[in-house]
């Protein structure tokens, strides 16, 4: 455990804030941070940038993270990892889709595609306009961005999902890299999977230790750990995760079924 | 050719390595992918008990010194009754399973032992020794007396057999030890994780959400190994030697204490789930090496 002040504090919308670090950290794009609030609790965070201050973007959606939306610069928090599987890119032409809050690794990611000279198209979708993340960023270092909202106040109204569907029928890629709602990459999967378009997904279980002992973010079929062998894992794996899309274990291990499909 | 194989209680195993409790243990799949992928010769599940439990918040974990760690999880598990389907999963590893049980009161001990026998178990571990709850392990594995009647509690309420954990935060763990022989155990796991704790200079604060937790791992190795050359001189029942085993010079080094076979947690932390393979070809070939052929010969010889 080190402790790290914070260095800045960026609001991106309403709820997501993003959190520089005094720290540097050489990482993986995909990786993910524990971060410790001291007398609060200690809580997974996928990096937002893989290089240079430690960076991460965070949704205020429950007790923790609430807390960390209430933080100041200045402030102390601990920080272990980086840690897990992050992504690995794949020939030169890639696709993200990244739905949320699911959209930071991906971001972290198209930074380091970018770095090796590759193109990225990144599909980014959120509920409203002002809950779109990263747009602009991901614009600046030369990613081609395609933007849609469920109510239609930003790009085309839908989800990533339909704006994937249009664009598979024109174009293909090298590869594929998603991250978000778990219904959403399903169906990524299934789509690039019909175009065999290799795809890496960006899985959240619940995790206590992160590093690979205590066994509760374990997925079913397989037994892998995501804190370990995860969260990053590759289409050939999520196929034979036999919860992938259908349930995942709360802080207790009881199954927890996810809603509509 | 070295014969590494044990028995304990009836049960065959292929070699002395079981995985301990409440490592990787919360889910059959995992457990079967510690059995058939990792090579261990029998699985010990996480601690259940009658209702789910979520568990300490964060931290749970903090590195130690030594490659030990201090962990407190606060026993989170889904309950017994969600374990039933888990523990088919976990018989497909092909290894004998064994369900580990704690208890708030006697009776708990009792339904959660009783529902472990009835999903196929092949023994019944108890966690008298799990020092993160207040009410619960810590209470039952500091009192000989409330060991010995848990013990016997249980041994009267199921057939298959029983095991013991204990502590070794006691003034005398032989004491416990031979309080739950007289009560029936069938074996004695030594140790569990040794009481401790971490502090952050820079916030002056505890780290681990619950402040104080178990420390386990190489660091504990030394302390575990006493206990059980303590037990197994006074003791007539088998021990499973647990506690920083991290190496096959480790695990010999606790069957020449007089231990039947050994449990491994943390180990895994820098060896990798395959550790139980590791350790069982470490094994034969300092025993190829010494010319001992099976552990029999060498059990407790440090006595
Ligand atoms: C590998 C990984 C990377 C993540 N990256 C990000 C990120 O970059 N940005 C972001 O905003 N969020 C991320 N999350 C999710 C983040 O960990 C949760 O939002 C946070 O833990 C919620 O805690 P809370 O107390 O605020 O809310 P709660 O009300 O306690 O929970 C809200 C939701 O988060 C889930 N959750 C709670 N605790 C955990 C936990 N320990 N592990 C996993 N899920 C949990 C709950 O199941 C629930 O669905 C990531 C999760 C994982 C596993
Ligand atoms: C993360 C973690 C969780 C544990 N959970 C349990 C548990 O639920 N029940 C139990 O009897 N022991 C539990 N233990 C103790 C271990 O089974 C073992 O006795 C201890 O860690 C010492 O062995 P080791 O050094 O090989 O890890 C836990 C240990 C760790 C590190
Ligand atoms: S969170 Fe403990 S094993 Fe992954």
């Amino acid at each position: 455990m080190r402790v790290t002040k914070i260095k800045e504090i960026i609001r991106e919308t309403e709820r997501i804030r993003t959190f520089v670090f005094e720290e540097k950290v050489d990482a993986l794009p995909g990786q993910f941070v524990m971060v410790w609030i001291p007398d609060v609790d200690e809580k997974p965070l996928s990096l937002s940038k893989h290089k240079g201050d430690l960076t991460i973007t965070v949704l205020a959606q429950g007790p923790f993270t609430n807390k960390m939306a209430e933080l100041k610069v200045g402030d102390k928090v601990g920080i272990r990892g980086p840690f897990g599987r992050g992504f690995k890119i794949i020939g030169d032409n890639l696709l993200l889709v990244g739905g949320g809050v699911g959209v930071p690794p991906l971001a972290a990611l198209a930074d380091k595609a970018v770095e090796e000279g590759k193109n990225v198209t990144a599909i980014v979708g959120a509920i409203t306009a002002s809950e779109l993340l990263f747009v602009d960023r991901l614009e600046n270092i030369g990613a081609r961005v395609l933007t849609c909202t469920d109510d239609g106040t930003a790009g085309k109204k839908g989800f990533t999902t339909d704006l994937l569907r249009d664009l598979l029928q024109k174009e293909t890629f090298d590869s594929c890299y998603t991250c978000g709602p778990e219904i959403m990459m399903v169906k990524v999967l299934e789509q690039t999977k019909a175009k065999g378009i290799p795809t890496q997904v960006s899985m959240e279980r619940y995790v206590k230790c992160g590093i690979g002992i205590c066994g509760h973010c374990i997925v079913d079929g397989t037994g892998q750990r995501v804190c370990k062998e995860g969260p990053v894992f590759r289409d050939i794996e999520v196929e034979k995760i036999t919860e992938f899309g259908k349930y995942r274990r709360d802080a207790s291990g009881t199954k927890v079924y996810f809603r509509n499909r | 050719m070295v014969d590494i194989s044990t028995k304990i209680s009836g049960i065959k195993l292929k070699t002395p390595l079981m995985l301990a409790s409440g490592i990787l243990g919360t889910a059959g799949t995992s457990l079967k992918r510690i059995a058939v992928f990792g090579g261990a010769s029998a699985i010990v599940t996480k601690s259940l008990g009658v209702e789910p439990r979520s568990g300490h918040k964060g931290p749970t974990i903090v590195k130690s010194i030594a490659g030990g760690l201090i962990s407190a999880i606060g026993l989170a598990n889904p309950g017994y009754e969600a374990f039933k389907e888990e523990l088919d999963i976990a018989k497909e590893g092909g290894v004998p399973v064994i369900g580990s049980a704690y208890g708030f009161s006697f009776r708990e001990y009792i339904e959660v032992a009783q529902a472990l026998e009835s999903y196929g178990a092949s023994a019944v571990e108890l966690n008298l020794s799990y020092p993160n709850v207040g009410k619960t392990g810590a209470f039952y594995g500091k009192h000989t007396e409330l060991s010995y009647e848990v013990v016997k509690a249980v041994k009267e309420s199921v057939n298959i057999p029983v095991f013991a954990k204990l502590t070794a935060n006691v003034s005398d763990i032989v004491k416990v030890a031979k309080a739950c022989e007289e009560a029936g155990v069938d074996a004695i796991t030594a140790i569990t994780s040794l009481e401790a704790m971490k502090i952050d200079v820079n916030t002056g604060r505890p780290v681990l959400g619950n402040k104080v937790g178990g420390l386990s791992g190489p660091c504990i190795k030394p302390i575990a190994l006493r206990c059980v050359y303590a037990i197994t001189k006074e003791v007539d029942v088998p021990v499973i030697g647990c506690g920083g085993i991290t190496t096959g010079e480790d695990a010999l080094e606790f069957i020449m204490a007089g231990a039947q076979a050994c449990q491994i947690g943390t180990g895994i932390l820098t060896r990798g789930i395959t550790i139980f393979k590791k350790i069982a070809r470490e094994m034969e070939e300092i025993m190829e090496k010494q010319g001992y052929r099976n552990l029999d010969e060498i059990r407790g010889i440090a006595h």
